[in-house]
């Protein structure tokens, strides 16, 4: 949170005519009151001025205080469920407050001071000087008395400003607030682990394993169905169990009730506590890979969290892992697969007695799929560790010695799939085989004349023809997604020109479609029929369209009424599409779709936009760095590395 | 088709980099990050009380000392907006009309300079603070400062501050700011695909204004509030907070040579200016 008030106190100070956005910046702090103790909004208070002092000086600074203030003023009073009369009169004070401390500071600063009302008073004369020379008399010699008689009395001048300034600032900001937490609903919590709470049982020993689960099942409050079914097992030390499963069967549950969640019926054994994170402990990795990663350089984050004085061999765990090269990187620039590894590595530094994996290569790339596998595999011979391996993927759960299949749930909500889809209400001609992009020399650089410049593109040269799949294939930093916007028309190239029907894509935005890796990011309304409606153009009241929309992504009409926050990463994919394709598009292009999709899911994203492309001719490109499953999709493939394309390779039926 | 090439425009401007050091090795690079920010704020503070010719000079100095020594090209300086060189401009040209003392006289005309003076006197104050943390900025790597803090608020633990807690939260803010800003620019993008409808009357389109920017602060809170939520998350499954670096970083001698010429540069420029009375 410190760091989004941050953004917006830097962003104000750096980018002109931005000055407004100052007033915003109360808002976030406003929430933070709202939500937490005092001590939370000084913590974000330090970080948040430190890093805008960094970057813009102590004007920055100012900025980040002069929000916070307000901010916590504004969050104050939502929690204690006051209104705005409330706000006005304590604004008041705490301006008056506030001014009073800058009076006193200035009046303490002798120098800075008068050096200040010089100035001022030099800008005043030369303006009244100025008003002179054109014949303005009487306005110069009243400019000049005004202002001599209002520097006369600055202090009351100064408290009168501090305390209507802050006032306004703080009916802006709780305003903005109101807004914003009544279309938040409140606020949504992800939260999923319990911390360790050690004020009980403080002096248990940490001994997670062996453990026994006898008859468990769990329910989430307010839920009408058990997340997880009943269940037994039993976990030696040292074993290797995996957990299959598709989604919604409780996968995701039965990690959290090892990790140390009280289960709704059922018993469960184990020789001292759960012990997450402590050495001899539970350790977890889980499914994000840069959430999970907190340090900012490599070595560090081995170590992060760890309690003071720990001794580690921070050099065996990351050759362990694969990543010993790398050891003083910055966390930044490092790829999914990496990410994980280094998660691994930090799990392995507090040796647990039990290893939770999961879904750890559901984000990743197939390269560094295999990598994570091959240390899972032989982690049990290397370490004293019981590692459960929760994934979807069968071919992962092989390396296991034993398998638990935990059946399909009720609660899996799945998806509707329509058996053809429906032809469109109007039929749109498009001319066959004509080019609908093309590239021409086109390469980009990030930051140039900096010391940071950055090619990311070099003299990229093709064309996408009107009906073509065509499949842009690279590892991690070889300007994929920069690509990607170029086509959509986003960046404007430094070098070269992405023209669409002889125009620049970047003159026509919104001709080119561009799904995003994250699709929660391109989803704005809290409802699917408002969010539809909102990317396509036309009102949502207008249930036929709406409709018509879901249905060309094969989902039903009535997930019009949901809310987005409850739709799985498939049915978000899919609302995304619906209301990119109600636009009508001169060509999609997707980045990362497959990302995070179990099988099932990705076989029915393929089937649907295969079916788009025959029946309706949509050009289709796809950013991605697996080959597996597009090549009906993608008959043609492109291999971009390092900013420049390679000799182009066509499988069948495709074009040289 | 015939291809335009009308792409890139003659000059590009030079973006805003943040937190970014500036690749190369240089002593001010291998310097402690706490002997940096100490000498940072001791220079502030110095320039708040004294903000007279011979400080500023002082201080100046001090900065360009620094930029030689690291090596810093010219490029690292964003482009300077055309708005921002009228606004200067107008400001000086106000000031020197206002005369004053001191005066010369130039072919028989007598200008003050007073006024003049003490605008540029102020302008090259702003410059050297944005300098020195701009020096900061540019020389050190994010993942030093946070255990620098810690290292450097150890003596305020007697006073039961948390600096342990902010040394952290500071270092989680650090590592979260560039996964927030690229998530931050492709919420913008998202927006731009968007076709905007133009309402009729002028309540409409303020009203819509208002609303998309509600929608899109929201959109930002929101996953603002998941990374959060997922970092907090990493934090319990690590078993807490507790060690920030794993090769702790002392000063060394280059570290303790800084602090003992800024010092020394500051103490003799406060007499030199009590002194001289310069200013008052």
């Amino acid at each position: 949170m410190g760091a989004l008030c941050a953004v917006i106190a830097i962003i104000s100070v750096v980018i002109p005519f931005a000055a407004g956005l100052a007033l915003l910046g109360t808002v976030p702090t406003g929430l933070l009151a709202y939500r937490y103790r005092l001590r939370v909004l000084l913590a974000a208070t330090v970080a948040a001025g430190m890093i805008a002092f960094l970057i813009a000086g102590m004007g920055g600074f100012m900025t980040v205080i002069h929000c916070v203030y307000i901010g916590g003023l504004t969050g104050f009073v939502k929690r204690k469920g006051r209104g705005t009369l409330t706000v006005i009169v304590l604004s008041l004070i705490a301006g008056v407050a506030f001014g009073a401390a800058s009076v006193g500071a200035l009046t303490v600063m002798t120098r800075l001071r008068h050096l200040i009302f010089e100035v001022l008073t030099a800008n005043v004369n030369g303006v009244a000087a100025f008003l002179t020379r054109v014949h303005m008399q009487k306005a110069a010699v009243d400019l000049t008395r005004y202002f001599a008689w209002a520097l006369h009395y600055w202090q009351w001048w100064m408290l009168v400003y501090y305390g209507l300034g802050v006032m306004v600032v703080s009916l802006i900001g709780w305003w903005a607030l109101s807004r914003l937490l009544e279309r938040m609903r409140g606020l949504p919590d992800v939260h999923k682990l319990d911390a360790w709470d050690g004020s009980k049982n403080e002096e248990a020993p940490v001994g997670p394993v062996p453990v026994r689960l006898d008859k468990v099942r769990f329910r989430y409050p307010g839920a009408s169905q058990d997340a997880l079914r009943e269940v037994s097992l039993d976990l030696q030390v040292g074993e290797h169990v995996a957990v299959t499963g598709a989604n919604g069967s409780g996968k995701t549950t039965l990690m959290l009730i090892l990790a140390g969640r009280r289960p709704t019926s059922g018993t469960m054994e184990r020789p001292g506590t759960v012990g997450l994170g402590k050495l001899g402990g539970t350790a977890l990795v889980l499914q994000h890979p840069e959430s999970q990663v907190l340090g900012t350089r490599v070595a560090d984050d081995v170590v992060w969290g760890l309690p003071p004085g720990t001794e580690t061999d921070v050099g065996r765990l990351l050759s362990e892992v694969g990543l010993e090269a790398l050891a003083e990187r910055d966390t930044g620039s490092l790829s999914g697969g990496e990410l994980q590894r280094l998660a691994l590595a930090a799990a392995l530094a507090r040796e647990p007695a039990l290893l939770i994996a999961d879904e750890v290569t559901t984000m990743v790339d197939q390269r560094g799929r295999d990598a994570l596998l091959g240390v899972l595999s032989g982690l049990t011979k290397r370490h004293r560790t019981a590692l459960v391996h929760i994934t979807h993927y069968n071919n992962e759960a092989d390396s296991a010695e034993r398998r638990i299949d935990l059946s399909d749930s009720p609660d899996n909500t799945g998806m509707v799939e329509t058996s053809a889809p429906p032809v469109p209400a109007v039929a749109v001609d498009y001319r066959q085989h004509a080019p609908v992009i093309e590239l021409v020399g086109v390469g980009h650089e990030y930051g140039i004349g900096t010391p940071w410049a950055k090619t990311a593109l070099r003299d990229i040269n093709f064309v996408v023809e009107q009906g073509d799949g065509v499949l842009i294939h690279g590892g991690n930093g070889s300007g994929k997604s920069t690509l990607a916007w170029i086509m959509a028309g986003l960046t404007i190239p430094t070098a070269g020109a992405c023209l669409m029907d002889g125009r620049p894509t970047h003159e026509q935005v919104g001709a080119v479609a561009l799904s995003f890796q994250a699709a929660r990011l391109q989803l704005m309304r809290s409802r699917v029929d408002l969010e539809v409606a909102s990317a396509a153009g036309f009102s949502h009241r207008d249930t036929d369209r709406v409709a018509a929309a879901l249905g060309v992504v094969g989902l039903d009409p009535t997930l019009a009424k949901r809310r987005i926050d409850q739709l799985s990463g498939g049915q978000m994919r899919r609302v995304v599409l619906a209301g990119l394709l109600a636009c009508s598009p001169r060509a999609l292009i997707l980045d990362e779709p497959l990302a995070g999709l179990d099988a099932a899911s990705q076989r029915g994203l393929l089937r649907l936009l295969e079916d788009l492309r025959r029946e309706r001719g949509l050009t289709v490109v796809v950013i991605s760095h697996d080959f597996a499953g597009l090549e009906d999709l993608c008959p043609r493939t492109l291999h971009l590395r390092n900013g420049a394309l390679e000799p182009l390779s066509t499988t069948a039926g495709g074009r040289a | 088709m015939t291809a335009s090439t009308d792409g890139a425009t003659s000059r590009p401007s030079r973006p805003v980099v943040l937190l970014i050091p500036v690749p190369g090795r240089s002593a001010i690079h291998d310097l402690w990050a706490g002997t940096k920010l100490l000498v940072v704020f001791g220079v502030s503070v110095l320039l708040t009380f004294y903000p007279g010719w011979v400080t500023i000079g002082t201080a100046a100095a001090l900065v360009f000392a620094a930029l030689r020594i690291a090596r810093i090209p010219r490029g690292v300086l964003p482009s300077i907006p055309r708005w921002l060189w009228i606004v200067l401009a107008l400001g000086f040209f106000t000031a020197a009309l206002s005369g004053g003392s001191p005066k010369i006289s130039l072919a028989g005309l007598e200008i003050g300079l007073g006024g003049a003076l003490n605008f540029l006197r102020i302008t090259a104050l702003s410059i050297v603070l944005l300098g020195l943390g701009a020096i900061v900025s540019w020389t050190t790597n994010v993942a030093e400062i946070g255990p620098a803090l810690a290292t450097l608020g150890r003596p305020l633990r007697i006073l039961r501050i948390p600096v342990d807690e902010w040394a952290v939260g500071l270092a989680l803010a650090l590592r979260a700011f560039p996964m927030l800003i690229d998530e931050f620019q492709v919420l913008y993008a998202a927006r731009r695909l968007r076709p905007k409808r133009i309402p009729k009357s002028r309540k409409a389109r303020r009203r819509r204004r208002a609303m998309e920017l509600i929608d899109l602060m929201a959109a930002a809170i929101t996953v603002t509030l998941r990374r959060g939520d997922e970092m907090g998350d990493a934090i319990t499954a690590r078993g807490g907070t507790g060690q920030l670096s794993a090769n702790p970083v002392r000063p060394k001698l280059a570290d303790w040579v800084t602090i003992a010429i800024t010092i020394a540069a500051s103490g003799a420029a406060v007499a030199l200016e009590t002194i001289l009375h310069s200013t008052y």
